[in-house]
This record gives structure tokens, sequence and C-alpha cells, in this order.
């Protein structure tokens, strides 16, 4: 099946930071946030929020997870 | 190309250095940590259809929850671990589907069938004890930072499960009779099948990549000896007998049978009396694979291929 990952984020009380907490894989958006809902229970979350990979660009990094979205990376590397 | 040798970032994750990308590490390191989170995913994997299984044995519907949030949690875990593959370059599509059964890496232990409900939740008392065993040991000494954020989650929910695990021992042992004797059943061959999962005795070990690369900070025997630290003294609380106990001398604790030995996987039995084998002979009953591996194995992935079928437009073949 073809899914795709999705970044999960979330913040544990009122005032705390939101975080990076894991991933999931899923066919869509409504899918991923089931995921994450039902994966990511340890926790009494005040917030969560799922962020399809290909949505998070890179400022300072050019490896890790990230990387493919680097903005201007092909001119930067030609 | 890694931009470190494999003597440079040996030294540098004995100082400490976290490794956060797959462009940082070296082929040896990627090697490792790839075996690592083989194993670590398919154990998690394949314990869900072995509770699964056992979970109808549950006495009430208050269990049966319990029993499948823990199965929940399980195949969550399995989830995790095979996405920091992904991450690697490692196919979960591939790992998932793409293996015989034979080919996982999980445990012989979860080749087993767990048949009652006393069985289950020593599954949970012992084997999920060794499971956070190894992996807050990874937790606190692993240089691979996504997997280190990855296992808050994993090591308070399997603490869960082990509490679980040794609730419910306590209360079968307490009812005495039929369920202490079930109990104690159980006991006599899970015990030693979890002790035989750390692997090969540090003398024989010659070699350790995951301590090299600081994949992890205990030798085999080590995390033996934790595991015994807790489930001796559980055991012994609960006046079930174990065969191992605590030799004030040395330190440490002592098996109270010969290591390895052979088990009869039909019958549930350790032969003792048999007296000690090789460890190339327990490789040999570990790579033939145990009673349930194809049941449990094909139990996580026989419908994928009628939905995506239907996925596809298509009726089911």
């Amino acid at each position: 099946m073809k899914e795709a990952v999705f970044d999960v984020f979330a913040r544990k009380d009122r005032g705390d930071p939101l975080v990076h907490i894991g991933y999931v894989d899923a066919m869509d958006a409504e899918l991923a946030r089931v995921y994450a809902w039902k994966t990511y229970d340890e926790q009494n979350w005040f917030e969560m929020c799922v962020v399809p990979r290909t949505a998070i660009i890179p400022v300072n990094r050019t490896d890790g997870p990230f990387a493919a979205n680097a903005l201007g990376r092909k001119e930067g590397e030609g | 190309m890694s931009m470190f040798t494999e003597e440079e970032i040996k030294k540098k994750v004995r100082e400490g250095y976290m490794v956060e990308s797959v462009e940082e590490m070296t082929e040896g390191y990627k090697k490792s940590l790839i075996v690592q989170l083989t194993v670590q995913a398919d154990t998690e994997l394949m314990s869900a259809p072995a509770y699964w299984r056992a979970a109808q044995h549950a006495p009430s519907t208050n269990t049966q929850v319990s029993a499948h949030a823990i199965i929940q949690d399980e195949l969550a875990h399995a989830n995790i671990a095979y996405r920091l593959l992904e991450d690697l370059g490692v196919s979960k599509e591939k790992l998932v589907y793409g293996r015989e059964p034979h080919e996982f890496k999980h445990p012989y232990g979860f080749d087993q069938p767990l048949d009652n409900w006393a069985e289950l939740v020593v599954a949970n008392g012992f084997f999920d004890r060794a499971g956070i065993t190894l992996l807050s040991d990874v937790y606190a000494n692993t240089s691979y930072g996504p997997l280190k954020r990855a296992l808050v989650k994993v090591d308070m929910e399997e603490t869960f499960h082990l509490r679980h695990g040794e609730v419910w021992m306590r209360r079968l042992s307490k009812a005495g009779d039929h369920a202490r004797e079930m109990l104690q059943r159980a006991v006599d061959w899970m015990f030693p099948m979890t002790l035989e999962w750390f692997g090969l005795p540090d003398d024989m070990k010659r070699h350790s990549g995951q301590l090299d690369y600081k994949l992890k900070g205990l030798t085999n025997d080590q995390l033996r000896q934790v595991w015994m630290q807790s489930t001796v003294p559980l055991c012994e609380s609960l006046g079930l007998s174990a065969p191992a106990h605590y030799d004030e001398e040395n330190k440490e604790f002592v098996l109270d049978y010969p290591f390895p030995c052979e088990y009869d996987a039909e019958a549930k039995h350790w032969d003792f009396e048999g007296g000690e084998i090789s460890w190339n002979q327990v490789f040999e009953r570990w790579k033939a694979r145990g009673p349930m591996n194809e049941w449990y194995v094909e139990s996580v992935r026989k419908s994928r291929g009628q939905v995506e079928a239907w996925l596809n437009g298509k009726a089911a073949a």
C-alpha cells in the first residue's frame, strides 16, 4: 500500500513546548490523524498534530530525514 | 560516504557524540544498527500474534481489554522500529511482507504457543521484563538520537505490560491449587526460555559491534543478571520455584541447570537431565524455528493482498 510518512508533534500540558514525539505511515492525512492518536497514546496529550514529512523544510542542516525537502538544494549543489 | 572513519566514529560515540542522521554513519555503524533494529522490530511484531492468540483465554471483558491494550502497544512499537529502519533506507514493506517466516529475527520464545491465561501473564512478567531489560539499556546508552527518543514511549508502555504480568502472577499464586500449578508449569518452561533469549555468553562472544558503536551498554551476561535480579526474587516472593539462585560469595545469580540445554517444544520441556549442549546446537534449533512461527507471521499479514486489490478496484484473488 502506498503510504507517506507523517511526523507527529505533541504538547503534554498547557505551557509545554510542542515536541516531535514520533511518526506514522499513512495513506492520507485523515488516516494519519487516527494512527497518530491511537499509536501515541502513552500520555493524555493537551495537543497533537501531524505534519507530512515532505512539508518540513530544513533551515540549517543538509542531512537527516528532512534533507530531501531542502529549498534550492539542486541550485546549491549545482 | 560517512564523514568519519570506523575508528573515528567509535571514539566519538565513546565520548558521548549522538548520531542523528544516516549521512554521519559509517558502513559498520549502519549495519550494526540495522541488525539491532530488525531484531527489535521483529520481536515486537511477533509478540502481537502470540499475545493475541493467548488473549482468547482472558477470564473477563476487563482482562480482554488489558490484554488487547498490550497487543496494541506491541504493534505500535514494531511500527516505530520499522519506521526507524525506513529512515536508514531499509524497506518496511520488504521486511514485513517480503520475507519467509523463518527469516524473521525475533527470539525463539516468540515461536512458542501461549496456551492459557497463566502462560500469557508469565509472558508479560518474563518476556516483557526481558524487553525492558534490553531496551532500557539501549535507551540509557545508545548513540543514535532517533532511537533514544522513540524508546521513551516504548519503555513507558513495556513497564505497564510487566505490571500486568506481575499482578496476575501474584493473583494466580495466591489462589493456590490448580491456578498455582498452571503458573508453576508456565514458569518451568518460560524461565529458561527467557534466559536463552539473551544469547551467547560473554566468554564465547568474540566481538560486539553493538557495544563498539555504543548501540547498547551491557553485555549478554550482564543483561541476563539484570533480568534475574528482578525475576528470581519475584518468583521467590510468590513461592514459585525457578532454576536459579543468588550466590552470596560471588554476588551474582547462578543457574541450577545445564546452560544451554535441549528443549522439547511439543512437550514444553527443558531436558535438564540431558546435560549441557553446544551453542551451535542452540543456533540450529533457533534457525529451524518453533511450532508457531508460520502461523504467527501469516496471521499479521494474511489479508494485506486482499485489501490492496480492493483499493486498486479489483476483486480479491
